[in-house]
């Protein structure tokens, strides 16, 4: 190993630069991995919640009025709805920003739910918010840092004053960036959000946001959702196979597009193994022909060869790792003040992108150590 | 009887060091062939006895015709013929050379530029193959050995010393002579010590760790034939091995050279230089892609 290491100094200048056009490549599958990793976590969170539950909203074409409570009556009396759940969604802040996962927001739901809500959300400190709460607010996990949130204390949220009663645990879903509170503060919340026109026509406790249909025990929640939609007028729904097939060709798009420019990056990283290890060999012909007098064996020199082309990807990529993982951490660090923290840093994207980096430099290094065994011993020894 | 065991011995000999599958095979032809002697001397009987003496007799003819025995024959190249098809034209760099070498033997190979020694060399050392002919090494022909197995005869069988000594530059000097160690089949933890055994044989003891560009001419060419030396192998090939020296070191180097072949190392050195040539035991004289009469 120690000779290999020798000889790829031999050319510094050409070997570090080989290094870096795979540490660039694996820095690039590092950080655009990283996103993809916590998009993959927040739908695999979002799925969880999803699966046994409809979400009801109103319909596309009438969103601009939101939905009113009487909605309820009718959502439950469709067969095999065991509790329809109000619930009430405004944003944090009306100054939306570019996010890859989902905005800060507020969120309220009857309290009545957690009876059949299967997705419970743990507290790391104080208590979880009751129907007769007033200006009282449950903060998630990534909003603390930006809302400097203490329980006892008081945040604003849309210029009132709440008083933290509990932080959540970090649930790497939805629930990260939401505050909760009772569902009275969620309608005053709503209801101020509103344009005039509609604020007059209106009364805070008449709006919801949308319902949550818990089904009976037995029902399946995509033929209840199918159901909903159908027999309550002026309502979208979305069951747990609607939630997946549209996360599912979205994540698809956006993967595609990360490990596409991934795998550019990364074949222009090969590409440049391949050169170097040509030249290299090219260079060392001689000393293959003196290996071969002396007995090494095609294996002996395959192996050397593939061995030291694994190298230069196993540098390039623990480069690449460790480049990329200070990038994600100060992102991440800068983000999370803004309560959006949208990269996650996982051992199996760690590890396979190291075994990737390794991969790459093995299979750069075949084309040229097959080449070097090709070498004849007579001809290569009468080079000068 | 002692005579006949001898022949069944001598037989048993010549085919091991042949194909393995042919060497199995008369193996247990000659294992019958024996157990039925013994039978038929037990018994008595004659009519047997001598059909197998007569079998005898013609297996030893053919044993005898094909010089095979070991002690005289070290290497052997028969009738060896190197042919480079340059634009369809035939061109023989050797051309039905044949040479015999004795164990011990000291052989200089001389000609003029192009005559074809250094081509013979690479034939005897198993670094070519000849278009046709064959060579045999104690016995065994080597040119029908298969690819994968020749390294292994170049690390265990075969030393090489070169002109412009041949040392890997980014290795010391122990390193470079610890390769046919780290090819052989020499466990990992003794490989040190026989090259610094080896690197003290020809006096570098106190330069292990020095790499090449640390050391003279002289110096590098003592590195090198510790090399060849380190697996002891049954011949060194050195070509030119003077060739980049002067006439001090040529001397240093040669001295050397005596002084192994004197312990019995067998040398096969392709040179232009007379002096070293007289120092050999004998000279074989290649024009024109044969051996001259």
């Amino acid at each position: 190993m120690f000779e290999i290491l020798k000889n790829m100094w031999r050319r510094k200048t050409r070997t570090l630069l080989t290094v870096f056009g795979i540490a660039i490549g694996i820095l690039a599958l590092v950080v655009m991995g990283a996103i993809a990793e916590k998009l993959s976590l927040l739908v695999d969170g979002g799925a969880e919640y999803y699966k046994d539950k409809v979400e009801i909203s109103a319909k596309i074409s009438t969103y601009s009025s939101p939905l009113k409570i009487d909605k309820k009556k009718e959502i439950e009396k469709v067969d095999g709805v065991a509790y329809v759940a109000a619930e009430t969604y405004s944003l944090l802040s009306d100054n939306i920003t570019a996010s890859l996962g989902p905005l800060a927001n507020i969120i309220s739901i009857d309290e009545k739910s957690n009876d059949y809500e299967s997705f419970k959300i743990r507290l790391t400190s104080g208590r979880a918010i009751t129907a007769s709460d007033r200006n009282k607010a449950l903060v998630g996990a990534d909003l603390v840092k930006k809302l400097k949130a203490k329980v006892g204390e008081n945040i604003k949220i849309r210029g009132k004053n709440f008083e933290v009663v509990g932080i959540a645990e970090k649930t790497f879903t939805l629930p990260d960036t939401q505050i909760s509170v009772s569902l009275h503060d969620g309608r005053e919340i709503m209801y101020n959000e509103l344009p005039e026109l509609l604020r007059n026509t209106t009364k805070p406790d008449d709006l919801v946001y949308g319902f949550i249909a818990y089904p009976k025990k037995g029902v399946d929640p995509n033929k209840l959702s199918e159901k909903i939609k159908k027999e309550v007028k002026g309502v979208d729904t979305l069951g747990p196979k609607q939630f997946q097939d549209q996360i599912a060709s979205t994540m698809q798009t956006f993967n595609s597009i990360i490990y596409g420019i991934c795998i550019i990056s990364l074949l222009v990283g090969t590409l440049s193994i391949v050169n170097t290890m040509t030249m290299s060999i090219s260079e060392r012909t001689k000393e293959i022909g003196i290996k071969k007098a002396l007995g090494a064996k095609n294996r002996n020199i395959l192996l050397e060869y593939l061995t030291e082309a694994g190298v230069i990807g196993f540098f390039g990529g623990a480069i690449g790792i460790a480049l990329g993982a200070v990038i994600v951490y100060l992102v991440n660090y800068y983000m999370e003040q803004t309560g959006d923290k949208i990269f996650l840093l996982t051992p199996r994207l760690l590890i396979g992108s190291m075994i990737f980096s390794l991969a790459i430099g093995v299979i750069a290094g075949i084309y040229p150590a097959y080449y070097a065994v090709k070498i004849s011993i007579v001809k290569s020894l009468r080079e000068e | 009887m002692a005579d006949t065991i001898l022949k069944l011995n001598n037989l048993r000999k010549v085919y091991i060091m042949g194909n393995k599958k042919v060497a199995i095979k008369a193996q247990e032809a000659i294992h019958k062939l024996h157990h039925a002697y013994e039978k038929a001397v037990s018994k008595n009987n004659t009519e047997k006895i001598s059909e197998i003496e007569i079998r005898l007799e013609k297996a030893q003819d053919l044993f005898d015709k094909e010089k095979y025995v070991e002690t005289y024959h070290f290497l052997t190249g028969k009738k060896i013929k190197e042919g480079k098809n340059e634009k369809g034209v035939v061109v023989h760099a050797l051309n039905g050379v044949d040479i015999d070498i004795k164990k011990g033997e000291m052989v200089a190979i001389m000609g003029p530029s192009g005559s074809g020694k250094s081509t013979l060399l690479n034939m005897l050392g198993l670094l070519d193959e000849p278009t046709t002919g064959q060579i045999f090494l104690r016995g065994v022909n080597v040119t029908g050995i298969s690819q994968n197995k020749l390294p292994e005869v170049r690390s265990s069988e075969l030393g090489f010393v070169f002109q412009s000594f041949n040392l890997i530059p980014t290795l010391t000097a122990i390193e470079n002579v610890m390769l046919p160690l780290r090819y052989g089949k020499t466990p990992r933890n003794e490989r040190r010590a026989l090259a610094e055994k080896s690197l003290r044989l020809v006096g570098l003891g106190d330069r292990l760790t020095h790499t090449p560009n640390e050391l003279s001419g002289g110096q590098r060419q003592r590195v090198a034939i510790a090399r060849s030396l380190v697996n002891k192998p049954a011949i060194i090939f050195g070509d030119e091995l003077t060739g980049e020296l002067d006439i001090k070191m040529t001397k240093e180097i040669m001295d050397l050279i005596v002084r192994l072949n004197q312990h019995g190392q067998t040398f096969i050195i392709v040179t232009h230089n007379p002096e070293v040539a007289k120092l050999c035991t004998r000279t074989i004289t290649i024009v024109d892609g044969k051996v001259a009469k």
